[in-house]
């Protein structure tokens, strides 16, 4: 027996040995965990559960002068399915009913959901899209679909949410409102307002959070601050008036549309802020719709034609070389000028003056003042130009502003017959902004001033930055040269090429411009003429109010090409727009006018109506309205019949007769 | 110490719902805003009323102000 207790007690220290070397290990292993390894992996859980969350900053938002939301950002979201996620049981029970909704919400037919939906099942799509970029409302139905209900692990629905940002204005001055876009090499396209003061005031900052995850896909903050607070966007206000804006759109849309141009833009400005009130740009797309394609009146510079016409004149009334009344010899339409022939459209205007050769947009006319009287010195009138900035940006905010060119003696571009082709606005190049911005100087009594897009940057109510107007050249030109263009603009549209546009009630001042374009290949031209057509102008002609460009590429030569036809309606619907809209004031000293007629007729229906409770009165000779109202007032009741309308004639019931109630008076009445 | 940690969790869930209203809300608006803005439209309104035969004026409305004879 007592071998037997030995080798028990043998096995059991054996088995106790055992258990002290393993725990051993254990403390070992725990000691090592805890104090050799414990500071790596206390920095892994921490990793785990404990995340710095970016907050992201709310990009501001771009608003109208009378603050209409012009480009917000809201949440949008992309719906996908995993189709081969549910069940076959689950699948098949759903696919009709989910088929049928997709049908109710976005139209076409449920065989087709329910076709596309198989195949993608078939092919173990697991990330299979249904709707992009829908709103939050149309989600949340989305998400009760059957199917989709279920969840993403019964039913696999898949939802990503992307802040987008959005036009209220639909797609009008989609171009200046403009956007920020990334691509996939992260280089960034900027395009208008948004995209010119995105970085530096619409963006804001990120704030970043410290969280830990506590279950159900959510974190939790640690700490009840903020590591980095978050700074949201400013606003940006524009100076776009919507309804100037939309009138401006959709009469440029009409005039694209009736000439089947390429493309087009108008620019509405303030002559005495320089405050941009409209802006559109439209090109025609493949299937000859019209969309904010570029911004063609910012960036786009192009030979103007007959509307540098007027700076030319100008540069001759002040170094006064001409006078308004200097007579020109325009021919009978075909002038030689060092070898190459000006012609005029029509047969010619024989001798005129100066100032009808630009009221009838003669080029030969100003080809002949500019090169008689600056062709021994151009310097001189390329001096003028220079001084009133238009061979320089007007440095505005939006990005890609056109360089205008204008040729210097000695430059590529430059020949003996650069002058007088510059004269009526070939060999140079502008864009329509900049010619803009000179006509709104003449309008603003020679204050050269910049356009601008922006009133102010503001912080919910808080001003951060206000833009007041920028004057570029203080005056252009002495005051007798500014009347007298003035005057010959008001005629342009009264007795000049833009006659076609004149208006009995409201006035404009302007020059219309028919430029060709496209002309290297002259035989090419020749056979498909391709025209700018173009007005510049201000409104009312007298103490004008606003200056505004409208310029028309391309316009199909068989419906018509000249500028106060092709390009004219806009600026003249626009012109018509804001005078109906500026309400003529009258003013009265007082109400208590005392008029005897009026007076004696009162007084005797008042009398009437206080004498007749249930007899008939004498109604013969009362206007129609004042005899019912008469007879509906009686204290009985009763009806009466109308015959025609006017003063009354006759009554069927006699005066001073007792009337019954609900008795039928018939007057007549002529 | 367990108590008010969940407390705190259970105002991060309503946080949450609260921020996704907010967005539903936000969301909302714009879209009827936008609506509001076509529809208010000179050219949308011009458009509606060419079917009932009216079209816009060519002359402006006047108004009349009366001046006042305290002052």
């Amino acid at each position: 027996m007592a071998v037997t207790e030995k080798n028990i007690l043998n096995r059991l220290y054996f088995v106790a040995g055992c258990m002290f070397v393993f725990v051993l290990a254990v403390v070992f292993k725990l000691v090592s965990i805890q104090f050799i390894q414990g500071d790596e992996y206390r920095a892994l859980a921490e990793k785990r559960t404990i995340e710095d969350f970016d907050i992201p900053a709310n990009r501001g938002n771009v608003y109208s002068a009378d603050g209409s939301l012009l480009a917000t950002s809201i949440p949008k979201y992309d719906i996908r399915i995993d189709a081969v996620q549910a069940k076959d049981a689950t699948f098949e029970k759903y696919i009709g009913a989910l088929a049928d909704s997709l049908h109710v919400y976005k139209g076409k037919p449920v065989s087709y959901y329910k076709n596309i939906i198989r195949r993608a099942r078939k092919n173990k799509n697991r990330y299979f899209l249904l709707a992009r970029n829908i709103s939050y409302s149309d989600y949340i139905r989305m998400r009760n679909f059957p199917l989709l209900n279920l969840g993403a692990i019964k039913g696999g629905l898949i939802v990503e949410q992307t802040t987008r940002r959005e036009h209220p204005m639909g797609g009008i001055a989609e171009r200046t409102i403009g956007y920020e876009r990334q691509d996939e090499n992260g280089n960034f396209t900027r395009p208008g307002i948004d995209g010119a003061f995105g970085v530096k005031y619409l963006q804001g900052t990120n704030g970043k959070r410290r969280k830990q995850k506590i279950g159900n896909g959510q974190w939790k903050p640690i700490t009840d601050y903020d590591q980095v607070e978050p700074q949201d966007g400013y606003d940006v206000y524009t100076t776009i008036d919507v309804n100037i804006q939309d009138i401006a759109h959709h009469s440029l849309l009409k005039q694209l549309e009736i000439y089947e141009a390429d493309h087009g833009c108008v620019v509405v400005m303030d002559v005495k802020t320089g405050e941009i009130k409209a802006i559109s740009n439209l090109g025609r797309n493949k299937k000859g719709g019209y969309y904010e394609r570029l911004n063609y009146a910012v960036g786009e510079s192009h030979e103007p034609g007959s509307t540098f016409k007027v700076m030319a004149m100008m540069a001759a009334l002040e170094d006064k070389v001409i006078d308004t009344s200097t007579v020109v010899d325009t021919k009978k339409g075909r002038k030689s000028f060092y070898g190459r022939v000006i012609t005029d459209s029509g047969n010619g205007y024989g001798e005129i003056s100066a100032a009808r050769a630009l009221e009838v947009s003669s080029n030969i006319g100003m080809a002949t003042i500019i090169d008689e009287h600056y062709s021994k010195q151009p310097e001189k009138f390329l001096d003028r130009l220079s001084s009133w900035r238009l061979d320089k940006t007007l440095g505005v905010a939006i990005i890609g502003e056109g360089k205008p060119d204008i040729p210097k003696p000695g430059a590529s571009n430059w020949s003996r017959n650069a002058l007088p082709s510059m004269a009526y606005g070939y060999n140079l190049r502008m864009t329509p902004l900049q010619t803009l911005a000179f006509y709104n100087a003449i309008a603003n009594e020679g204050e050269l001033i910049k356009p601008r897009f922006l009133k102010a940057v503001k912080s919910f109510d808080k001003d951060i930055e206000v833009f007041k107007k920028e004057v570029l050249v203080e005056k252009i030109c002495s005051d007798q040269t500014l009347s007298e263009i003035q005057d010959i603009l008001k005629n342009v549209v009264i007795r000049g090429t833009g006659r076609r546009m004149y208006s009995e009630t409201f006035s404009m001042a302007g020059k219309t411009g028919t430029a060709r374009t496209d002309y290297a290949n002259y035989e090419k031209w020749r056979k498909d003429k391709k025209y700018v057509s173009s007005f510049a102008g201000y409104f009312p002609a007298d103490n004008p109010k606003y200056s505004c460009i409208v310029v028309i590429h391309q316009p199909s030569t068989k419906v018509g090409f000249y500028g106060a036809d092709v390009s004219g309606p806009v600026f003249k619907r626009i012109a018509q727009k804001i005078y109906t809209d500026t309400p003529i004031i009258d003013e009265v000293e007082t109400l208590d006018f005392k008029d005897n007629l009026v007076n004696e007729e009162f007084e005797s229906y008042f009398e009437n109506a206080r004498k007749y409770k249930a007899l008939m009165p004498s109604v013969v000779g009362m206007p129609v309205m004042d005899a019912i109202a008469l007879l509906e007032n009686l204290e009985i009741g009763v009806k009466v019949e109308l015959k025609g309308n006017g003063v009354v004639k006759n009554q069927s019931v006699e005066k001073h007769q007792k009337l019954q109630t609900n008795q039928t008076i018939v007057l007549v009445a002529s | 110490m367990i108590a008010s940690s969940h407390s705190a969790d259970q105002k991060v869930y309503e946080i949450a719902k609260l921020t996704n209203e907010v967005k539903e809300m936000r969301s909302a608006f714009v879209d009827k805003r936008g609506k509001l803005m076509q529809l208010k439209k000179e050219s949308f309104v011009e458009a509606e009323m060419k079917i009932k035969g009216i079209g816009i004026s060519l002359n402006p409305p006047t108004k009349i102000i009366v001046k006042s004879q305290q002052q």
